[in-house]
């Protein structure tokens, strides 16, 4: 009796996570901010200990209430092949932005993360979304995107909602390091602390009614206004 | 205390000489709708809605829907702070909807709302604004009776806000932060314990004069006002400011319709004429 080799599909839908993640990987993310570079200049966030508090009070409640409720939709709505839904999702992502940089940011990591699947493993299921996307004019948003990456890969919904938290916070973690004396250490102490709440906020993310979906920081949307129109800036946004 | 089930329905039209008129109206307690005044001016019809009661209680379901009509301009407001009393048990809602045709205006200006200690409150807003059509929606919050040294202690809270320009969403918003949050939020930002926030939408067409406001508004930022504006998808604004107190809020929002005024007219309306 003869058997083929058994394809270890775990770590086939893992090692393309990593890579999606990778800061290797060309989405653009390392030119962003995501509004921080923002804050920083309005003073608010200066130290390790402000940008704890700002990880805290901001960026994790932002990917409980609107990125990875997102994505939990439009990874089901990809498995269902509900078009009409994703195309919503897309919309919607793009109308819970009202800061036009954060908006683009979204817009341009995720115009990137889909047209990388598409090319990169050559999937319809990559291919179609684009050609939808084009033809219905649908905005193009990150977190769609991580959901479509996921489905592609074949990756369970937790594990692209976790990839995704990671992606997003460390990105963020290592733009700060650019503009705060903060060294890789510190970074990692706040990365740790920040990874170690997102299981909870993985969990209640997934089980995010669609009407639920949406939170805002007012003060990250006045800074993330007003970095538009800043006199020097390092980020795009 | 009763419950009440409150409703207002407005529809403003255009009649002889271009004058704005409520062509229908309707309310029910808490609601009472003061006689509107037009403002010759501004081609501004002034409408003042008044809550007698001393505010907004367990139980009460409010609805209002007002829509504007092609070449009418209206502008809705109240006289005082809309307060959200304490609750054992319930909640409150809060359902507005408003309508602005093809070459219509409406501005919806209400007071702050302040809620108190221990409420529980849902308000949700849908907008649909026509192409062609214009719109300035403000939305002001306390964080409670500050004077009485109490804030951020509501126990539910829920602002949402949805906008669509001629069937698309442009804009959604939920605000629904605890109140421990939104006061730790306020202190990493420096707005200290009375913070207060002002959410506009401005939605008109793209004109060439935008850039010369936009940099108008973003001078009002500084001594304890934090001021900031944002193209939204398409087709109009987001205009949001944060205030060490009420004062200071209030007057940015003075300060907002001032410039805006000189660019969309009707902004110059009164809203204390009455």
């Amino acid at each position: 009796m003869t058997s083929a080799p058994v394809t270890n599909t775990d770590a086939a839908w893992l090692l393309g996570l990593l890579q999606a993640g990778d800061s290797f990987y060309p989405t653009g993310s390392y030119a962003h901010s995501f509004g921080l570079e923002g804050l920083v200049q309005q003073g608010v966030v200066s130290d390790r200990a402000t940008l704890r508090d700002f990880i805290v009070l901001s960026a994790l409640p932002a990917l409980r209430h609107t990125d990875l409720p997102l994505a939990a939709h439009a990874w089901r709505a990809f498995g269902e092949a509900n078009w009409p839904r994703i195309g919503e999702l897309c919309v919607l992502s793009s109308a819970l932005k009202t800061a036009r940089e954060a908006r683009a940011a979204s817009e341009n990591i995720g115009r990137q993360r889909a047209e990388l699947m598409a090319s990169l493993r050559a999937h319809p299921l990559a291919q179609e979304f684009l050609q939808r996307a084009s033809a219905e004019n649908w905005p193009h948003a990150s977190a769609v995107s991580a959901a479509l990456e996921g489905r592609v890969l074949g990756a369970p919904l937790t594990a692209v909602l976790a990839g995704m938290a990671y992606a997003t916070l460390a990105s963020l973690l290592s733009a700060a390091m650019k503009m705060l004396r903060l060294g890789q250490n510190a970074a990692q102490y706040l990365l740790t602390e920040a990874l170690a709440a997102t299981p909870a906020i993985i969990t209640a993310a997934e089980q995010t009614a669609f009407d639920d979906i949406g939170w805002f920081n007012p003060w990250l949307d006045i800074a993330a206004a007003r970095h538009e129109t800043a006199n020097s800036r390092m980020f795009i946004s | 205390m009763p419950e009440f089930s409150g409703h207002l329905s407005l529809r403003a039209a255009t009649r002889t000489h271009s004058r704005t008129i409520l062509a229908a109206q309707s309310f029910r307690a808490p609601y009472h709708l003061s006689k509107p005044y037009w403002d010759p001016d501004t081609l501004t019809l002034l409408a003042q809605v008044v809550n007698p009661t001393a505010g907004i209680l367990s139980g009460d379901q409010l609805a209002s829907d007002i829509s504007v009509d092609a070449g009418a301009a209206l502008l809705v407001t109240t006289p005082s702070a809309s307060r959200v009393f304490k609750m054992k048990d319930g909640t409150a809602t809060c359902r507005q909807q408003f309508q602005v045709a093809a070459g219509a205006w409406l501005e919806v200006m209400p007071e702050p709302l302040v809620p108190h200690r221990g409420c529980s409150y849902r308000q949700t807003t849908t907008i649909a604004v026509a192409a062609g059509g214009e719109l300035f929606f403000a939305d002001l919050l306390m964080p409670g009776r500050v004077a009485h040294g109490e804030a951020w202690a509501w126990h539910r809270l829920c602002l949402e806000t949805t906008v669509r320009l001629a069937g698309e969403l442009i804009l959604r918003e939920r605000f629904h932060h605890t109140g421990e949050d939104l006061r730790a939020l306020a202190a990493l930002a420096g707005s200290g314990p009375g913070a207060c926030f002002g959410n506009a939408v401005l939605i008109a067409p793209e004109r060439p004069t935008d850039a010369q406001w936009r940099a108008s508004l973003d001078t009002l930022h500084g001594d304890g006002l934090w001021i900031g504006v944002s193209a939204l998808r398409r087709g109009g604004w987001s205009i949001k400011w944060a205030a060490r107190d009420g004062i200071r809020l209030r007057q940015g929002l003075r300060d907002v319709r001032k410039t805006l005024a000189r660019y969309f007219p009707h902004l110059a309306c009164d809203p204390r004429k009455l």
